[in-house]
């Protein structure tokens, strides 16, 4: 794993905007792996990044916490939060892992609405997080696979990005336009 | 023997749009062949096909297959060929730009464009939306540029080793539009508008295409 060091602290700094409902922090905090993730494509990096937007984006949704399982599985989240922190200060990837697994068989063990809500903010957050990858120089289909995220969702969620195209002038649009054209001379 | 090369982007971006019928007329119009490789129908057949939200276009995109408006590589080059084309291609794009280590930026599905490009012997274009991929080629300088703004890191490019893809030519769902509009093959009132709507419509499922860009060829029209 790469910069476990900056890990921590994320992790650690997400757990204490979770006491203060602080959600837009959460989100800015979730964007600090992203650079690891593009240079080193490392697994644990991208998972921190998508859990923890993803934790923003549910803490955001207040009408949540009235549903049948909010309690348990926020219970679990912090529970899992604080699992993996301690296991990153003392080393222990496999546990580090597990708390991210644990994460998500609470989410399964959810028996309402709730379950569907928070797995598609999980969908959601693994899109959001590989355009901002995209961004950083990767190609589309190398991202979707870091992602694991469907090529088509992507290329949808990339076009509606307010950044796409703006530094993409690498040809001038005369010169491939004609190549266009010429190619279609018989 | 004339190619176009479809990379997944284009495919996507035509079934998206419900543009599909318009790339069979670009086929009648064109002197050549319309080509997809293995990896790519991967990604715009056999993943929709497993995915009820995209089961439709991946059903629509294996019809143009099955009629021949899309040809599979395999009918020109054999498939052992491309792949350790791709695999070299893939190597060369995955170890010329370098952090503290090789940045790994393409995919097989792209490379294998590449590849058939390479090995195909006659003139072709690649149909790619994806900006990195046409950037390691055609400004291998500005891609550096912009990974470094976003990475805040110095980023080196082996220069040799990139000197061995300047070799491709790209075009994107945009310039196919543009020509399927001055040959008249949409049913609908041709003027500028309906450009537009369509350069933006592919814009938006992805083609990397900017504003600036849009109203150049808008002019050119």
């Amino acid at each position: 794993m790469q910069e476990v060091d900056n890990i921590i602290r994320i992790l650690r700094e997400t757990r204490k905007a979770l006491d203060k409902d602080n959600s837009y922090k959460i989100k800015l905090l979730s964007d600090q792996t992203i650079h690891t993730a593009a240079v080193y494509q490392d697994n644990d990096n991208v998972i921190v990044a998508v859990l923890v937007y993803a934790i923003g984006k549910i803490i955001e949704r207040e009408n949540y916490r009235e549903l049948p399982g909010w309690r348990e599985f926020y219970s679990s989240l912090i529970k899992n939060l604080e699992l993996a922190i301690s296991s990153l200060e003392q080393a222990n990837l496999e546990r580090f892992r597990d708390s991210e697994k644990n994460i998500r068989l609470a989410i399964n063990r959810i028996d309402s609405k709730l379950k569907d809500y928070i797995e598609d903010i999980f969908k959601k957050a693994r899109i959001n997080k590989a355009s901002k990858i995209y961004e950083h120089g990767l190609s589309l289909e190398k991202t979707a696979e870091l992602l694991g995220s469907d090529l088509w969702d992507l290329s949808t969620y990339i076009g509606q990005s307010s950044y796409t195209g703006e530094v993409s002038e690498s040809l001038d649009i005369k010169r491939r336009i004609k190549l266009a054209e010429g190619m279609f001379e018989k | 023997m004339k190619y176009i090369i479809f990379d997944a982007g284009p495919l996507i971006s035509f079934a998206m749009n419900g543009l599909l019928d318009i790339l069979e007329k670009l086929k009648k119009e064109f002197p050549g062949e319309f080509i997809i490789t293995p990896e790519v129908k991967k990604e715009v057949i056999d993943r929709p096909l497993q995915n009820k939200k995209y089961e439709l276009e991946g059903i629509k995109i294996s019809d143009l297959l099955s009629r021949s408006i899309l040809k599979l590589s395999s009918e020109f080059i054999k498939n052992p060929a491309l792949e350790k084309e791709t695999s070299r291609i893939l190597n060369i794009a995955n170890s010329s730009f370098k952090a503290d280590k090789n940045i790994s930026l393409i995919q097989r599905g792209e490379a294998s464009c590449l590849a058939f490009s390479n090995l195909c012997g006659c003139e072709n274009l690649i149909a790619i939306d994806e900006r990195t991929t046409r950037m390691l080629v055609e400004d291998p300088d500005g891609l550096k540029k912009i990974m470094e703004m976003k990475l805040h890191l110095k980023i080196t490019i082996d220069k040799q080793n990139i000197k061995k893809l300047n070799d491709f030519r790209f075009i994107r769902s945009s310039e196919l539009l543009y020509i399927a509009y001055k040959k008249n093959l949409f049913n609908l009132k041709k003027d500028n508008i309906l450009l537009d709507a369509l350069l933006y419509a592919v814009k938006y499922t992805g083609t990397a295409i900017s504003q600036k860009e849009i109203e150049e060829l808008k002019k050119l029209a």
